[in-house]
């Protein structure tokens, strides 16, 4: 069992998602450098665990940037517009703008409680940004785009052309490069608008008309018949729930004069009817899903310990509210309580308790240009129910590769979009 | 505009929520000027962090709304490759002087294709650049809506102006200064959402660049121009409206001819119709 939850696989993204968001809102209930501290090194340590080697999963280092520009820039942002306070650490000359500015003074004494409060505030947000930042690393967008709900489904799939397409464009770019040099083109500066970027556009362009046609022969972007009641109902639930939200999120701020009944009642009607329109609307679209994502055990408990700090984290503000916001005047160290550790330690068990990220140590069956042969989903006999052997011809962009245990075709069409990617896993449960 | 020349037509439903997004959108980016929020020992409550999950429900809801009655995949697929060439562009200009190099294409597609089509395409551009970059954060919404903004916007502008048609280096002219209005806007709006937790609540008369919870709108209003200008106007905002005057004066023209090209050869949304033949 153990060995089982431990399987290398990519976990569901909205799991990696619940989990960030979990510290995410816990580094905004409080203001405690130590659990704030404390909090960062467990985003840290977890993604180092339990992150693959895509391209996604290297952008964290941006996030941890991002983290630190945004501390540097509070503190010095601090020092340079006023730090006053009681414990005095250093003087710096005052000075004072000139012109319609002059009301705007601009350094003077550096206290001790202001750098203390604003390198406090910037370490909430820093540790919100790199909470992002490891969803944005652990979970894989592309599946997150299997999720999208049905009424959305054109625009999902517009985006998952745009994705598919993008390497499309290195390719096309080189295409253009050689007719140049073939062509003995040297022009530079402006002429490169002219002779390279704008045949990349139109190539662009007319690739996505016959794309168009491809899609229209396969009945993408078609739509079921549905009576005129239902669509008018969906459009009411639209529109309704939109003004809903709008208005329940106006009761919902903190103002301190907003009637009850606009807060929470109304952005949960508004919510209710908006998920009632789009389920309405997306019944249009019919689709099939032959790799759906699951909730499995190790889902779950990401999940789970997202939510459960959430959870610590308020107790914590309730019941010890010295500890979740302790006072940055009179100097001192903060304290810590069991809860507090224990809030930080429910985050970190996902690090050792998920399943870690396939490695791409995906073998290419030797010559995947010609032994490509056909593919039938063997199951009964437990095999990968892939038959090499019968040639489809010289197609170069079909590869087969196989990720542990499990067999995966890809199939490129000539228009650079991904047509397909079928993933045949064997049913030996001991894998 | 004739039907055949729209890929992402607005019915009125849609219209309708559209502008009920605007404006609420509008509201969202410029609560603290609004919206007086309470404060809590020395921070700026975190309530208005309710809008990162409002705004996208709302994008979603008008998105849904568009789609509603099924799209042409002609459209989808332009949009497919444009959001794909938009978010290759994204990350040449990124962090180097305000170089902003997304906007020219949005403006100058949301111009030709229309407000529909501009506005889809601010949406999954952005959308489609933050799943590359990895850069899918609460940031993303406001970006987005912001550019969906700024796509509409541009396929709003006038056609035609005492009936002559606007074509050529006028047309250029019109959406330089369009380019530089929206770089502003955008630098300007991006600023405001966040500006309270960027730089910290004001205790009573220290900073003078921080916001006043409840302070007057014309003062807090004067706080973040004078903010704004320092931090970011002066250098990212310019940067980005000479970025986009440029690269509109440059790839304005065989752009505009290569899309209004694509558009004859389309025809999006033929109307279909059964003759019985004599």
């Amino acid at each position: 069992m153990a060995l089982r939850l431990l399987t290398p696989r990519s976990l569901h993204p909205g799991a990696w998602w619940a989990w960030a968001i979990g510290c995410a809102v816990v580094a905004s209930r409080t203001t405690n450098p130590a659990i704030l501290g404390l909090l960062i090194s467990v985003v840290f340590l977890t993604v180092i665990l339990r992150r693959g080697s895509a391209p996604w999963a290297m952008a964290f280092r941006l996030y941890v940037y991002l983290a630190c520009f945004i501390v540097t820039i509070r503190i010095l942002l601090r020092i340079v517009f006023s730090a006053q306070g009681p414990t005095v650490l250093f003087h710096l000359p005052t000075l004072t703008l000139p012109g319609i500015l002059d009301s705007v003074r601009l350094f003077g004494p550096v206290s001790a409680e202001a750098l203390l409060g604003a390198g406090i505030s910037a370490l909430q947000l820093a540790a919100m940004v790199v909470a992002i930042g490891a969803a944005n690393a652990l979970a894989n967008p592309k599946r997150l785009l299997a999720a999208v709900p049905g009424a959305l489904y054109e625009w999902g799939t517009v985006v998952v052309i745009a994705l598919s397409i993008f390497p499309q464009l290195a390719e096309s770019f080189g295409r253009v490069r050689r007719a140049r040099q073939l062509r003995a083109e040297t022009g530079k500066g402006a002429h490169l608008i002219k002779n390279v970027a704008m045949p990349v556009l139109s190539d662009g362009l007319d690739r996505s008309l016959v794309l168009a046609a491809a899609m229209d022969s396969r009945g993408y972007g078609r739509s079921m018949a549905v009576s005129v009641f239902s669509r008018r109902l969906t459009s009411v639930l639209l529109v309704v729930s939109s003004l809903a939200l709008c208005v329940g999120a106006y009761g919902l701020l903190d103002t301190g004069f907003t009637p009850l009944w606009m807060g929470v009642p109304m952005v949960v009607f508004g919510l209710v009817a908006g998920l009632v329109g789009l389920r309405l609307s997306g019944r249009r679209v019919v689709r099939s899903r032959y790799r759906p994502d699951t909730m499995l055990a190790a889902e779950w408990l990401v999940l789970g310990s997202g939510v459960a700090a959430c959870v610590g984290i308020l107790i914590l503000g309730i019941f010890q509210p010295m500890v979740a916001f302790p006072p940055v005047s009179p100097l001192g160290w903060p304290d810590v309580s069991i809860l507090a550790i224990g809030t930080i330690v429910v985050l970190l068990l996902p690090a050792f308790m998920s399943p870690p990220a396939e490695t791409p140590s995906t073998r290419v069956v030797e010559n995947p240009h010609k032994s490509v042969g056909f593919l039938g989903a063997d199951t009964q006999n437990g095999g990968f129910g892939l038959h090499h052997g019968e040639n489809w011809g010289e197609n170069p962009s079909i590869s087969v590769t196989q990720h542990h245990n499990a067999m995966v075709l890809r199939g490129f069409s000539p228009l650079g979009v991904n047509s397909g990617e079928i993933c045949v896993r064997g049913n030996d449960d001991s894998l | 505009m004739n039907q055949i020349h729209n890929p992402v037509p607005l019915e009125w439903k849609s219209a309708l929520m559209l502008t009920i997004l605007t404006v609420a959108g509008l509201a969202m980016f410029s609560w603290p000027l609004l919206i007086p929020v309470r404060v809590e020992d020395g921070m700026v409550s975190t309530s208005p962090f309710i809008f990162i999950a409002i705004l996208p429900l709302l994008v979603f809801l008008v998105l849904a709304q568009i789609s509603e009655k099924g799209m042409d995949a002609k459209a989808l697929a332009i949009l497919g490759v444009l959001s794909a060439i938009n978010a290759a562009l994204r990350p040449l200009g990124a962090g180097t002087g305000g170089i902003e190099t997304v906007f020219f294409l949005l403006i100058l597609a949301g111009r030709v294709f229309g407000p529909g089509f501009g506005f889809v395409l601010g949406c999954t551009s952005l959308f489609a650049s933050a799943l590359l970059t990895a850069g899918v954060g609460p940031w993303m919404p406001f970006q987005m809506l912001a550019s969906a903004w700024i796509g509409m916007g541009a396929g709003l502008l006038p056609n035609s102006i005492f009936g002559r048609m606007i074509r050529g280096k006028w047309e250029i002219l019109m959406l330089v200064i369009y380019g530089i209005f929206t770089a502003y806007f955008f630098g300007m709006i991006m600023n405001l959402w966040f500006w309270p937790y960027l730089i910290g609540p004001s205790m009573v008369g220290t900073t003078e660049l921080a916001y006043i919870p409840g302070g007057s709108l014309i003062d807090n209003l004067r706080r973040f121009l004078v903010f704004s200008l320092i931090t970011s106007t002066a250098v990212w905002d310019t940067g980005r409206a000479i970025t986009n005057s440029v690269l509109l004066v440059l790839v304005g023209l065989p752009v505009l001819a290569a899309f209004r090209r694509t558009v004859r050869r389309a025809a999006f949304n033929p109307e279909i119709t059964f003759e019985v033949t004599p």
